[in-house]
């Protein structure tokens, strides 16, 4: 029999968001345990030594969209999290050129003329898009998503808020706000640019980690959700976290530490319980026990309530909103140690934009086809990539002139098809290598000696990533980022509030608003819902923009 | 895409600021080698004195490198309606061989950018100005029968500001063909060198323009001349005083280019920028005319104004208040004017102020005395004339200084 | 420059929205005239004649969703006759297995329950509320946030809204939660989260995005399935084919004193001092009006009245106005009826629908993206003849198939060869259901999307004049500042379904442009 302690709180996974939570509940003083599956915490955001000398950020592998008031509030600097830029990215073609994206402005101009003139203003107009939706949709990430179905007063307020917001653009920037929202980032694209290469480069971010193509609706939002986003207030600018990933949770658990709470690691929670429609605390697949009257769970909403909840301890209606939501594995990731730093041909030597985020695909259509093969099942045989090399930033990832490699691809299916049936226990050792085999054909696209330099690879397909880190079909952001599951509908309709129909039961993870990325924004925000139902709102920092206060 | 695969080394495309023709020129010029961006190119910000630099813009003569200004060419059947429909005025009322300032506008009514139009034949046109246009001219242009060329790299300019500014044409062999140039004339001197007399000081000037292969034989011919009549080669910083002192606006400073504006409602109309005169509502439509007689029908929401500022302290960034107590505005370009002695600054104010209230406005200043910051409300007067003004900017054929 | 006033209103295009808008102008005093490029009436809701003796419906074969305002005003089925027979669904499957859905019931066709039928029916049941919700907003122009509250165009569009809010509480806190996620959800999910995957399914699919350039994967097309159940969804065959659609709307418009002239091609739309003064005919003719109405699409209609008179933001939106045709129309004149196996014979006069399931309309749209020629496409197939036998003598029949999804210009064009392929591509699909009916075929048709565009002026050959997606609807259709039918030019209204509400056989734009246009005082 194990122990039976009894904790104010208990959060379940050590992820970035059940960290958050489990830190602002610890500094508002209540004894907070957070229990965590693995032998290491850190969720998706993880450093891993996989092979003796490299480590790798093998899950999420660079920051940006970190809000940076849970930052300062949880102090995670002098926790040693120190956040680095990078230094731009390029798309390389077939033919031995490219397209870089350079973070000097007029060198960024020059390049993009090189390719296109004419599309070297319109870069202006496409940035002034997305900075306008980002910078109006910010203030809505570290707060409710407004219930239009309630009366609530928090809820009306909430409306209010946003109503107000949405009046404050007026009739004519609403209205683009709202076709912003719902058009395809290939269409958003087609009407900015004319060449194929530059829509390529930056058509990615609108498709990265979801189930959908370039030329589906709402994709030009999932590209907000790469670049609302900044490194010290340079919207949409993206950074290397020193140590890897894991240094961000390094930072939230020695933060949380630090306040006195307490994480119990290589136990996951096998069950929710709960007594008469409250919880009552957790038990762990190892046979230990703890008591809480509060319990956050950090995994997953289908993961949550369809695997460790007793499935009559909640409504019907809920059950089947849950068994609807779409979580939708649709990348794979390699993580690779290289003996050395492999050549571009087509890059200068000593190329800043190597430094930066690396891709291969280079039209629309070609990205389209991509998705195309997803939905049969398939791996893309032409995938998009996301290839970096942080160890040229970061020396603690490598040996020395040794270099680590991450490629995040997209798009790679959760229920593989092989011969027609179509499941996740397709994925083993000789599809997986067949998986990498075709990532490294593309790769050879830009990057001709690739294999010879590697010294291991690991090879992570959805089903592997749902397996080690608990997300379900190994979906990055905890849910699709479709309008049928952000805002009042994430992660179901009428629980929008991270308050679960379970009384004390909270979801504080990437499945409920605002969504996923390594954000810690549901986890800041569920906290405060939960100090809120202890009539303790007070007892941590509000960054709710007040009413009439926009700017 | 069939592109050749050569790769050029170290990059495909320079990184930083990038000199123009005449970068050899002012590196040997410069003292205080104060550089700036302008464009992506490099741009003096002084070469020596700002002081210095300014009084010989005054009193003498002095010589500018505007060749990263963006240039681009209009022509075709249809330029004179590409042009109409880009620019708030009548383009049909610039003459061939005429200079004419314009703005432009977006559907909304706010301005894009300003900037000046050579007109060099019936359906021949120039458009030069400071943010990039070529998107924008293309789209204008769409539809129509007129090409757009973008010459910003193809044609150099220099700026030749300074009542001896004439003397020194004429010494360097210029004399006859710039003698007759009324302001805002524009002529071919010699084939490939075009000179206009416009400028940015609201003095006598003039504008020199050739092939970016060949401004610096240009600047040379010009410098060799200039011995006689006080030449000094000046930056951007003098420039800028003599503009305010003119009254000239100057975009992203006194008016924010909306379309690189990220907030909204940062945009400006030429109605709130005091440019009524440049709108012509009966020629027909023009980009952002419904919007303009929109706004014409209910009134500006801002009044860009020429102020007079009390005190001996530039004005820059100063926050404006009616009746000491009501934040109603700011100085978007403040300076100490040293020809005319006086403070003076422009400055955007909320209407009703600045338009039907004009009273009782005052600065808030900060003032940095040696480490000690004091902070002083002083009045402001709204001025209709430009603080500098001179006769001989206008005298044709002009004086020898 | 015409100064005389010849008509009060000009309407450009007499499609039924033109022919709407042109009556319900009339039915206000106002003298109408509606000029047709064409010898036809309709637009896409006309017939032709294949073969001597043979009516078919051009484009558009079946009637679904004319809006009942439409109908009332212009006296549809009353004052002027306009007969329609109710057709059931059927949705073909390669197995035998058809299935009929009629008054929102399926089952097999060889009477057997389905075993989805009650989930089909609630699902039908609740899209069919929503959309009844959804038609509301229909009625008038888009909501938008123009204008003083004190305007009384504003406030009726607070109360509209209103109303609409408390149609929604009205469905209770479930349904209404129900109703925001699915809103703007996809067909696909929307579909296999109720029912299997098979013919039922595919049913739904394909008309979520028949005439769309969209698969039933792409977000939004739980809206455009909406749309068309907006009037309860039943299909039914105009007596005397679509042509009679077209002539009941034109009857209607002549009967309040309307002058249709066909033949009458614009060329030009005259404006002075920023207003629509007239128009200027192919051959030369000017008409002075106080305001024209052109229910040509966006694009056209901009390039009718002059570039120049347009903000170059609104051209660039239009320039990017979505409207790919992926619809083909294949109309073809039979020797005989078909035999379907498994479908008992009197169902043969249902809409038959190959689309064997939601995966197979996704792929049916995958080729189409990249301008490849369908392989396996999704059809729409129509014996108009059996319900109507006035159509076709001496026993012949027409078979009216609507083909999704075709490129809307597949490299190199639509040539002569590819018109053939894909018609031989399309038999392929029919002899998989109706084995021989290739043999039966002695004359056919081909229409592409370029064909429609020249046949009908539809934008593209847009079966909608222009996507239905939510970037292109409400107060962004066609486009932003140009979405309450005011088109730019003062007294230049647009009218076709490139407004809101958008495509079908509704009347809807027609007669909201018409509204408008009073409302603003114009003429």
């Amino acid at each position: 029999m194990g122990q039976h302690d009894t904790y104010d709180a208990i959060i379940a996974g050590a992820g970035h968001n059940g960290l958050t939570t489990a830190c602002y509940l610890a500094r508002a003083g209540l004894k907070v345990l957070v229990v965590e599956k693995n032998d290491w915490i850190g969720g998706a955001a993880v450093s891993r030594s996989l092979h003796e000398g490299w480590t790798y950020s093998n899950c999420s592998y660079v920051c940006s969209l970190l809000r940076r008031e849970i930052v300062r509030d949880l102090e995670l600097p002098r926790f040693g999290l120190q956040v680095i830029p990078y230094e731009g990215g390029a798309t390389f073609t077939r033919d031995g050129d490219y397209f870089a994206y350079l973070s000097d402005h007029d060198a960024l101009r020059r390049e993009i003329s090189r390719h296109s003139a004419r599309d070297a203003d319109a870069y202006t107009r496409f940035s002034q898009t997305v900075i306008r939706q980002c910078r109006f949709i910010r203030p809505f990430l570290l707060r409710n998503a407004p219930d239009p179905t309630s009366l609530r007063p928090r809820d009306l307020q909430e409306m209010l808020y946003l109503g107000r917001k949405a009046h404050g653009l007026g009739a004519h920037e609403l209205n683009e706000t709202l076709r912003f929202w719902t058009m395809s980032i290939g269409d958003f694209l087609d009407e900015h640019f004319e060449s194929d290469l530059i829509k390529a480069h930056l058509a990615g971010s609108g498709i990265i980690g979801t189930g959908l193509g370039v030329y589906s609706p709402g994709t030009a939002y999932v590209l907000l959700h790469h670049y609302m986003g900044d490194v010290d207030g340079s919207i949409g600018a993206w950074g290397f976290a020193r140590g890897g990933m894991g240094a961000i949770t390094k930072a939230l658990g020695d933060s949380f530490t630090e306040a006195d709470g307490t994480i119990v690691t290589g136990a996951g929670v096998e069950k929710f319980l709960v007594q008469d429609g409250r919880v009552t605390g957790v038990a762990l697949d190892n046979g230990d026990e703890y008591r809480a009257g509060i319990v956050g769970s950090n995994m997953d909403v289908k993961r949550t309530f369809l695997k460790h909840t007793d499935r009559a301890a909640l409504p019907d209606d809920f059950v089947t909103a849950v068994e609807r939501f779409k979580i939708r594995g649709s990348s794979g990731k390699l993580n690779i140690a290289l003996d050395a730093l492999p050549d571009f041909p087509a890059a200068p030597k000593g190329a800043p934009f190597l430094r930066g985020d690396l891709h291969c695909s280079t039209t629309l259509d070609e990205l389209e086809r991509a998705y195309d093969d997803w939905k049969d099942g398939r791996w893309s045989s032409e995938p998009y990539f996301d290839m970096l090399i942080p160890s040229q930033i970061d020396p603690t990832m490598a040996p020395p002139g040794k270099h680590m490699m991450t490629v995040f691809v997209q798009y790679a299916p959760y229920d593989l098809n092989v011969g027609g049936v179509r499941s996740a226990d397709n994925w083993d050792d000789i599809q997986r290598k067949a998986f990498a085999d075709a990532v490294f054909d593309k790769i050879e696209q830009c990057c001709p000696d690739i294999r010879r330099h590697v010294v291991h690879a690991e090879i992570r397909s959805p089903w592997d990533i749902e397996n080690e880190v608990g997300l379900t079909e190994g979906n990055i952001f905890q849910g699709e980022l479709t309008f049928d599951q952000l805002l009042f509908n994430r992660p179901v309709p009428g629980y929008a509030s991270y308050d679960m129909p379970i009384r004390g039961m909270y979801l504080v993870g990437s499945s409920a608003h605002p969504g996923g990325g390594v954000m810690a924004a549901p986890g800041a925000n569920a906290a405060r819902e939960i100090l809120r139902g202890l009539g303790r709102r007070r007892a941590m920092p509000d960054h709710r923009e007040p009413l009439g206060a926009e700017a | 895409m069939a592109k050749s695969a050569k790769i050029p080394q170290p990059f495909a495309v320079p990184i930083g600021l990038v000199p123009t023709p005449l970068q050899p020129r002012l590196e040997a010029l410069s003292q205080a080698k104060a550089w700036a961006g302008w464009a992506g190119y490099i741009t003096a910000r002084v070469l020596d004195n700002v002081e210095f630099e300014y009084f010989a813009i005054r009193n003498q003569v002095t010589l500018f490198d505007i060749s990263p200004m963006h240039k681009y060419r209009i022509t075709g059947p249809d330029a004179l309606a590409v042009m109409n429909r880009l620019i708030t005025r009548d383009a049909a009322k610039i003459g061939i061989g005429r200079v004419g300032y314009a703005m432009w506008c977006n559907e909304q009514g706010m301005v894009i950018d300003d900037g000046t139009i050579f007109r060099f034949g019936e359906a021949d046109f120039r458009l030069c100005c400071q943010e990039p246009m070529l998107t924008w001219l293309l789209d204008s242009a769409w539809g129509f029968d007129a090409e757009i060329r973008d010459e910003s790299e193809a044609i150099a300019g220099l700026s030749l500001q300074g009542p001896t500014a004439f003397s020194l044409l004429a010494e360097a062999g210029f004399g006859d063909a710039v003698a007759g140039l009324k302001p805002f004339d524009l002529d071919e001197v010699e084939p490939g060198i075009w000179i206009s007399r416009t400028g940015f000081t609201g003095d006598l000037g003039y504008e020199l323009w050739c092939g970016w292969d060949g401004v610096l034989a240009l600047w040379d011919r010009l410098w060799a001349a200039g011995g006689n009549w006080g030449l000094r080669a000046i930056g951007g910083e003098a420039l800028d005083i003599a503009r305010i002192e003119a009254g000239f606006i100057a975009a992203g400073v006194d008016f924010q280019p909306v379309h690189g504006a990220i907030r909204l409602g940062r945009g400006r109309s030429p109605l709130e920028l005091g440019f009524a005169r440049m709108v012509d509502f009966d020629k027909g439509h023009f980009n952002g005319r419904r919007a303009l007689l929109a706004e014409r029908a209910r009134g500006p929401k801002h009044h860009l104004v020429r102020l007079d500022i009390g005190g001996f302290r530039p004005a820059d960034g100063a926050l404006l208040y009616h009746k000491k107590k009501k934040e109603v505005g700011h100085v978007t370009s403040g300076i100490w004017s040293p020809t005319a002695k006086r403070n003076v600054a422009l400055a955007e104010l909320r209407a009703p102020y600045g338009g039907a209230v004009k009273g009782d406005l005052w600065a808030e200043i900060y003032v940095n005395l040696e480490g000690q910051w004091d902070k002083r409300l002083v009045p402001v007067r709204i001025e209709d004339k430009p603080f500098f003004t001179h006769k001989r900017a206008r005298a044709t054929p002009p004086n020898r200084f | 420059m015409s100064a005389a006033r010849d008509f009060d209103v000009i309407v450009i295009g007499a499609g039924h929205n033109g022919l709407a808008a042109a009556a319900t102008l009339a039915r206000k005093g106002r003298r109408v005239c509606v000029l047709e490029r064409s010898d036809t009436l309709g637009g896409m809701a006309g017939n032709f004649s294949p073969a001597k003796g043979v009516t078919a419906p051009r484009m558009a074969h079946l009637l679904y969703n004319l809006n009942p305002k439409v109908a009332r005003d212009l006296g549809l089925g009353e004052r002027i006759p306009l007969k329609t027979l109710a057709l059931p669904s059927v949705a073909l499957s390669p197995d035998g297995n058809h299935v009929v859905v009629e008054a929102g019931k399926a089952r097999f066709a060889d009477g057997r329950a389905h075993p989805d039928a009650a989930a089909f029916a609630a699902l039908h049941d609740r899209l069919t509320r929503f959309a009844g919700l959804l038609a509301k907003m229909s009625e008038n122009p888009p909501p938008g946030l123009q204008g003083s509250l004190l305007d009384p165009a504003k406030l009726g569009e607070l109360i509209r809204l209103a109303r609409l809010g408390l149609g929604l509480k009205r469905l209770g806190k479930v349904e209404m939660r129900e109703f925001l996620r699915i809103l703007m959800s996809n067909a696909h999910d929307l579909l296999l989260d109720e029912m299997g995957d098979g013919p039922l399914a595919g049913l739904l699919a394909a008309d979520a995005v028949r005439g769309a350039f969209a698969g039933p994967r792409s977000p939004g097309t739980v809206f455009t399935l909406m749309y068309r159940m907006g009037n309860g969804g039943n299909v039914a065959l105009p007596v005397g084919g679509m042509g009679a659609v077209a002539e009941a709307f034109a009857s209607a418009a002549r009967a309040v004193g309307c002058d249709i002239r066909l033949g009458n091609g614009v060329a030009g739309i005259e404006v002075a001092d920023d207003r629509a003064v007239g128009v200027l005919l192919d051959d030369g003719t000017r008409l002075g009006a106080g305001a024209i109405l052109s229910s040509a699409g966006p694009m056209p209609t901009l390039k009718l009245a002059g570039i120049r008179h347009f903000d170059t933001e609104a051209v660039r939106r239009l320039r990017h106005h979505r409207c790919k045709g992926s619809v083909a129309k294949i109309n073809l004149v039979l020797s005989g009826v078909p035999a379907i196996p498994g479908l008992p014979v009197d169902l043969n006069r249902g809409r038959l629908v190959i689309a064997p399931s939601v995966e197979y309309v996704e792929r049916a749209f995958n080729p189409a993206k990249y301008g490849e020629m369908p392989t396996a496409p999704s059809i729409e197939l129509l014996l108009p003849c059996l319900s109507d036998p006035s159509l076709a003598s001496d026993g012949r029949q027409v078979a009216s198939a609507i083909v999704n999804f075709v490129p809307p210009a597949p490299d190199g064009g639509w040539t002569k060869a590819r018109r053939n392929a894909l018609l031989k591509t399309v038999l392929g699909v029919l002899e998989q259901y109706a084995p021989g009916l290739s043999g039966l075929v002695t004359q056919s048709e081909t229409l592409v999307p370029p064909d429609i565009e020249a046949l009908t002026g539809a934008p593209g050959g847009h079966w909608h004049h222009g996507e239905m997606g939510f970037d292109q609807v409400l107060t962004n259709r066609p486009a932003n500042g140009m979405a309450r039918y005011r088109f730019g030019v003062n007294g230049l209204y647009l009218c076709g379904a490139a407004a809101h509400p958008g495509g079908d056989v509704t009347g809807a734009p027609g007669r909201n442009a018409a509204l408008q246009l009073l409302r603003d005082g114009v003429a």
